[in-house]
């Protein structure tokens, strides 16, 4: 009811004003834009401006100990880029991690919200806030946290952990899988439990007079309505993946598998502590292109497939 | 229209405005080159900002503030070097807002003059005078052995030797080994006992450099025209397959340095020795508190029967970073840090910091017997050990680099995909990627 109710005057109003007075409108248009404007183009243009600027130069210098200057070098900076070895593993590394993981922790967040939106769960407020709890632990602490479960010795589970070595080079990324599932998993289920609670009931009497029950309803009605916010979830996810850094830089510690170039933002990282920021910058550029791809790849597939 | 387009034309000077002050900022800094920054001291009181991580070091700065009103220096404390506090001050220089001084170990020293990140404070009143005051080859490394350079004030030093575990040795009648061979022997002889003899650590390259640098091996040189890089000389390749084998016959445990699980392992006495530094004193006693009483100190094994060779794990030293404004009292801070009684045995006490000017080394605190050690006056061993470090040993310009490279392949070798010889040779090339990567010459 209250849905209607708000969506009447917005879609009658705005087409006489806009006609009126454009003028005023214009300037307050500006005044409204101006604080996003400053904090976007300090926060945001100007940083990715001045790391494009930084991967265009190279450092000159002369003797063991010469002076360096930078000089401009085009595109030298990206062709050791697309030479590097250890950072195209470390992309399909992540790319291999956000194929497994982001599916199934979607999963896991569709399948708890549509139990949260169920009537047939009962405790719905324990559940939400227990499901979300993990997301307002620090990635940091959740991956300390992890590290301690998973380590052989200090472990509380130490009987499973002396047997299946989770810190090993072969399960060390499922490991972080876990971790970064643990605590993602509830954020997303209330992104898309949100959207669940803007569908109108009177959708639900429809389906269920038409005979639905409850499984019929959730696959045929609710997944179909909520699939932007699905879709949402999943961008979020593929730039969270592409980024990896908290939980590898803290395994580092814990596994003997984690290496300095394990994701890409930590070759980024190992790489400006050389410090050779200039390849850093290429490096984060390439990647922040990378994932802009990748972003706008996903929405172009399931936009596409929403129009039919 | 007009206000969106205006707005992006501010959006891109302001972008321009940056970068070209970026390019200025980096421009000034030309002129501290090689030669000795002119250092004369300011008329007025001022205010010097200092970053370390020494346990225990603002306590030693509120004595220098107490009897110098004139220079007052705050200490701000970080992780240790290569942890984050390195790639802090490489940024902090890049930003051109570095703190007057900061503590750097003599691995990174070079690291930081190849950024231009050090001032030469040869100049400086008594500075250039004191290199007898300091044990020889801690001076050579913070003058990178040339006429009319001082790029940082010798702080400690890390001799090594062998911390072990008394009480088991002799309850299992175990000699405890002079040289590596017997060093092998007791490695059988402890594992039969159930524990392991050692921790091989991944991520403490700089332990095994000190481990090359007992044999007498070095991993770079400079000759004034191109850097040399050699992970893997004969000295080098010894170590890594002598510790190769005892990994493979898993005489010796893997677990990475300074974590949970490594403080546990010594802790609970699943590790009886550690081949380490003077400062290693401190990390065994807040490490593994219930050990108390039962370590002693003895001399590193030798390679050779009746050897005297002794490595070098770390020390570090007091620099200058380059946009100070008062290198004069900089200096003058660090020569008072690293040399007076009162500041080294504060040092020595709160961090087992084992100095490195030659005076320091008879100060009564390091006579002393200490508890922990069952009473030991281990800085003995330690006195001992420093005059038996080799000055030759020279580190490369891009150490943070180098590490992680034979880190991650020594990681591979603990985990069974490699060798230690194999991380070494992949760090030798990539070593020399990273050198061509920032125009350092190299010779190959």
């Amino acid at each position: 009811m209250t849905t209607t109710a708000v969506s009447g005057p917005t879609e009658t109003s705005p087409v006489p004003r806009r006609t009126r007075r454009p003028i005023a409108h214009k300037k307050a248009i500006a005044i409204f834009v101006l604080p996003f404007g400053v904090l976007f183009a300090l926060f945001y243009l100007i940083p990715i401006g001045y790391a494009v600027y930084q991967s265009l130069l190279v450092v000159e210098r002369e003797g063991t100990f010469g002076q360096a200057t930078e000089v401009f070098g085009g595109l030298t900076q990206y062709i050791l880029v697309f030479q590097n070895g250890p950072f195209w593993q470390s992309v399909g590394r992540v790319l291999m991690f956000g194929v497994v993981q982001v599916p199934v922790m979607l999963g896991l967040a569709l399948l708890f919200a549509l139990l949260l939106d169920s009537p047939l769960l009962k405790g719905k407020r324990f559940f939400r806030l227990a499901f979300f709890v993990p997301y307002a632990v620090p990635g940091v602490i959740a991956a300390i946290m992890w590290g301690f479960l998973y380590s052989p010795n200090l472990s509380p589970f130490s009987l499973v952990t002396e047997n299946i070595d989770f810190l090993s080079a072969e399960l060390v990324l499922w490991a972080i899988a876990n971790v970064v599932t643990w605590v993602y998993v509830g954020y997303n289920m209330l992104i898309i439990y949100s959207a669940l609670l803007a569908i109108p009931t009177e959708i639900y009497e429809a389906a269920r007079l038409d005979g639905a029950g409850q499984l019929r309803i959730a696959w045929s009605v609710k997944i179909p309505l909520i699939i932007p916010a699905i879709v949402l979830t999943g961008i979020f996810s593929i730039i969270g993946t592409l980024q990896l850094l908290a939980e590898p830089q803290v395994f580092r510690s814990f596994s003997s598998a984690v290496t300095s170039t394990f994701t890409p933002n930590l070759m980024v990282y190992s790489t400006s502590a050389i410090p050779n920021i200039n390849l850093a910058a290429a490096f984060s550029v390439v990647l922040a292109l990378a994932t802009f791809v990748l972003s706008f790849t996903f929405l172009k597939f399931t936009q596409r497939k929403d129009a039919k | 229209m007009h206000t969106p387009k205006r707005l992006g034309a501010i959006a891109l000077l302001a972008t321009t405005a940056i970068v070209l002050s970026g390019c200025s900022s980096a421009g000034d800094s030309e002129d501290s080159g090689s030669a000795a920054a002119s250092c004369e001291p300011a008329t007025e009181a001022v205010e010097l900002t200092f970053t370390s991580w020494i346990p225990g070091i603002e306590e030693v700065v509120d004595v220098w503030n107490a009897e110098n009103p004139d220079i007052q220096v705050t200490v701000q404390t970080g992780p240790n070097g290569n942890s984050g506090t390195y790639q802090n001050f490489f940024t902090q220089l890049e930003a051109g807002n570095a703190p007057d001084l900061g503590q750097i170990e003599y691995d990174a020293l070079p690291n930081f003059r190849v950024q231009d990140g050090l001032v030469n404070i040869a100049d400086c009143a008594g500075v250039a005078d004191a290199q007898e005051d300091f044990v020889d080859w801690t001076w050579s490394q913070v003058s990178f052995g040339e006429e009319d350079s001082v790029y940082a004030i010798p702080q400690d030093s890390g001799p090594m030797a062998l911390f072990y575990r008394s009480d088991l040795f002799e309850a299992n009648n175990i000699a405890v080994p002079t040289t590596w061979e017997e060093f092998a022997t007791a490695a059988e002889q402890v594992r039969a006992a159930g524990g392991y003899i050692t921790n091989f650590s991944q991520n403490d390259v700089n332990q095994f450099a000190g481990l090359v640098w007992q044999a007498e091996g070095s991993w770079f040189e400079n000759d004034g025209t191109n850097w040399t890089v050699d992970l893997t000389g004969d000295e080098s390749t010894t170590v890594a397959d002598y510790w190769q084998d005892l990994i493979d016959r898993d005489l010796v445990s893997t677990y990475p340095g300074w974590t949970t699980e490594w403080d546990n392992a010594y802790n609970t006495g699943e590790v009886w020795s550690w081949n380490s530094a003077a400062w290693g004193a401190n990390s065994i006693i807040s490490g593994a508190p219930s050990t108390a009483g039962n370590w002693s100190v003895a001399a590193s094994p030798q390679w050779e029967a009746g050897g005297e060779s002794s490595g070098n794990w770390g020390g570090s030293s007091t620099a200058v970073f380059t946009g100070s404004e008062h290198p004069y009292e900089a200096a003058q801070f660090a020569m008072w840090l690293n040399t007076s009684d009162e500041s080294l045995t504060m040092l020595n006490e709160s961090a087992q910091i084992y100095p490195a000017a030659v005076a320091g080394l008879e100060l009564p605190s390091l006579a002393a017997g200490v508890d922990f050690y069952g009473g030991q006056a281990i800085y003995d061993v330690f006195s001992e050990a420093s005059g038996q470090v080799s000055s030759d040993f020279v580190w490369g310009p891009t150490m943070t680099q180098t590490y992680n490279d034979v880190s991650d392949g020594f990681k591979a070798a603990v985990s069974g995909t490699g060798t230690l010889s194999e991380a070494l040779e992949s760090a030798q090339t990539s070593t020399i990627d990273a050198l061509k990567a920032q125009s350092i010459p190299v010779a190959e």
